[in-house]
């Protein structure tokens, strides 16, 4: 009897984390997708209504551009770091490595802002510009990427990693012909990942890459873009203008479908390794 | 050869980052504390305009809506973790999982947008209030947001406790609730402290869905238990007003000093979520 009882009350105590976000999701749907007609994709930058009317074209391109070009810096790096921690490192340095990496981690976007803000825009004088804003989310990308490149490392079997090695193979070669056909799709889900969070950032892009209108197209990295993300946040606050909140209520289908998008790839690939593992 | 120098580059860079990253963070803020000392920390008055710095009404908001937030994630996000994985079979493990991906993966402006739209009219309407805008809002807002942080790391925990404790239990005759409450939820309880702590670290430095349903005004609670006005928390209080301050001013400086106080918070709940765990002796 106590048992039944237990469990029923952790069962309605539990209700809320699976009716809330079916709940978000469908109320997402509801609002978003009356607003998608054929003017919605489009990047014409409507003469009227500040934002509300015009296409969001051009934020899905500054999101993407953004997301896309933060992680294609902070792979080569979590790639080398990792390599370093595998190779290298020894048990001291490689458990520095992690503390730092986890405290780093734990740090809020919102810091990493004020920090792009400070040093790549005014103290380096670029300005609000795609670049800074690039390297802001690379920097709060690289922990989680490295963390998780480490990890895909540490599941190649270390029998593999001792055969190589007594076989005289170079660390470069073991890397290459042992450790990459192994790991590669980890990694490559890991980056997808990274991809999705950084797509989801808002506080760290508001004061360092993007402004609400003007720009279209970023065609200099030292240009500043629109995102979706701050496109979002900017009309969320238009309360009395019923156009831009349906805008705003679009754009966030379009973000969390891109969220889920590069979600799924990174699902996807990995449940394959783990079937062929 | 390559590989050798590609390696060392990763880690001189990645260095030189953490040090650009430590000495914004310090060099930024150090024009504050020079000028104003370490009171503004517990002063209660912030006009910009007047050069008044007080952290006290953000850092007490802050708290106020992490509170909530723990208060109601907390048991939630808990008892989904025993519910999948102690109560419900294995097939319905990836429904609950694929719930708990789509919470953690709406970007924190939609979880903006939902609250403008859904939470501050129903606040509005049912607590005769002004506009909704509270910091009740931002905790219950907050309580979604670190619910799959409590919710996964709770899992794995219950998760990494061995088999052979569930078997013991069971043949010392306890029954469900006995096993669950004396064997599992000790044995699973360093994962719990550490998802908590992380999930709280999360909670304070979450921005832009809390300035948007916060109400972004400098009061402390009034009496302190009041939960239903507009207050700031530290923030949306940096979110608000960097836009605004000019480079180099005081106004600046203190909100860069207010980074830093929240990049220590963090940092501290960090340490100790991570901090090495006494285990209870394996069998």
């Amino acid at each position: 009897m106590a048992n039944r009882f237990t469990q029923a009350l952790l069962i309605a105590l539990a209700l809320p984390a699976i009716a809330v976000p079916l709940a978000c999701l469908l109320y997402l749907l509801m609002r978003g997708l009356p607003g998608f007609d054929s003017n919605l994709f489009s990047l014409n930058l409507g003469e009227s209504g500040f934002g509300s009317s015009q296409g969001i074209m051009a934020q899905v391109i500054g999101s993407l551009a953004l997301s896309i070009l933060s992680c294609l810096l902070a792979l080569p790096l979590a790639i080398g770091l990792s390599l370093y921690s595998r190779l290298y490192a020894g048990p001291r340095s490689n458990s520095v490595m992690q503390h730092v990496l986890t405290t780093f981690q734990s740090i809020p976007p919102l810091v990493y802002g004020l920090c792009g803000l400070v040093v790549f825009v005014h103290l380096l004088g670029w300005g609000i510009s795609l670049a800074a804003g690039a390297i802001v989310l690379a920097m709060i990308i690289l922990p989680v990427l490295t963390l998780n490149t480490i990890h895909a490392l540490e599941r190649v079997p270390s029998d593999y990693t001792d055969a190589a090695r007594a076989l005289g193979m170079s660390p470069s070669r073991v890397v290459w012909h042992v450790w990459r056909p192994r790991a590669w799709r980890s990694l490559l889900t890991g980056l997808f990942l990274a991809v999705a969070r950084t797509l989801s950032e808002t506080a760290p892009i508001l004061f360092t890459a993007t402004v609400f209108s003007g720009a279209s197209w970023p065609n200099s990295l030292f240009a500043p873009v629109t995102s979706l993300q701050t496109h979002i946040f900017y009309l969320a606050q238009e309360a009395v203008d019923e156009n831009a909140v349906a805008r705003a209520w679009s754009s966030a289908l379009v973000l969390v479908t891109l969220v889920a998008m590069f979600s799924l790839i990174a699902h996807l690939l990995n449940r394959r390794r783990s079937h062929h593992g | 050869m390559l590989l050798r120098s590609w390696i060392t580059f990763s880690v001189i860079f990645s260095l030189a980052l953490v040090l650009i990253f430590v000495g914004f963070l310090v060099s930024a803020s150090l024009p504050f504390f020079l000028d104003y000392g370490l009171s503004p920390i517990v002063s209660s008055e912030w006009y910009p305009y007047e050069d008044l710095y007080g952290f006290l009404p953000a850092l007490v908001g802050s708290a106020w809506a992490i509170v909530i937030a723990l208060a109601i994630a907390l048991p939630c996000g808990l008892a989904a973790a025993i519910v999948s994985v102690e109560i419900l079979p294995q097939r319905y493990h990836g429904l609950i999982n694929l719930c708990i991906d789509i919470l953690a993966g709406i970007p924190s402006v939609v979880y903006g947008l939902l609250g403008i739209a859904l939470l501050l009219p129903w606040l509005k309407n049912n607590l005769d209030l002004l506009s909704g805008h509270s910091l009740l809002a931002a905790g219950l807002l907050l309580a979604v947001m670190i619910l799959p942080t409590i919710t996964r790391l709770s899992q794995d925990a219950l998760r990494d406790v061995d088999n052979s404790y569930r078997e013991a239990a069971s043949s010392l005759g306890l029954d469900w609730s006995q096993r669950l409450f004396s064997v599992l939820l000790p044995q699973a309880w360093p994962g719990i402290r550490s998802a908590s702590l992380l999930a709280t670290g999360r909670g304070l430095g979450e921005t832009i869905a809390v300035m948007l349903v916060v109400g972004s005004i400098d009061r402390i609670p009034e009496p302190w238990y009041n939960l239903l006005a507009p207050a700031q928390t530290i923030t949306s209080r940096i979110g608000r007003e960097m836009g605004e301050a000019s480079v180099g001013s005081s106004q600046w400086s203190a909100l860069m000093a207010c980074g830093l106080v929240l990049t220590l918070c963090v940092m501290l709940l960090s340490i100790l979520a991570h901090a090495p765990r006494k285990r209870l002796a394996r069998g």
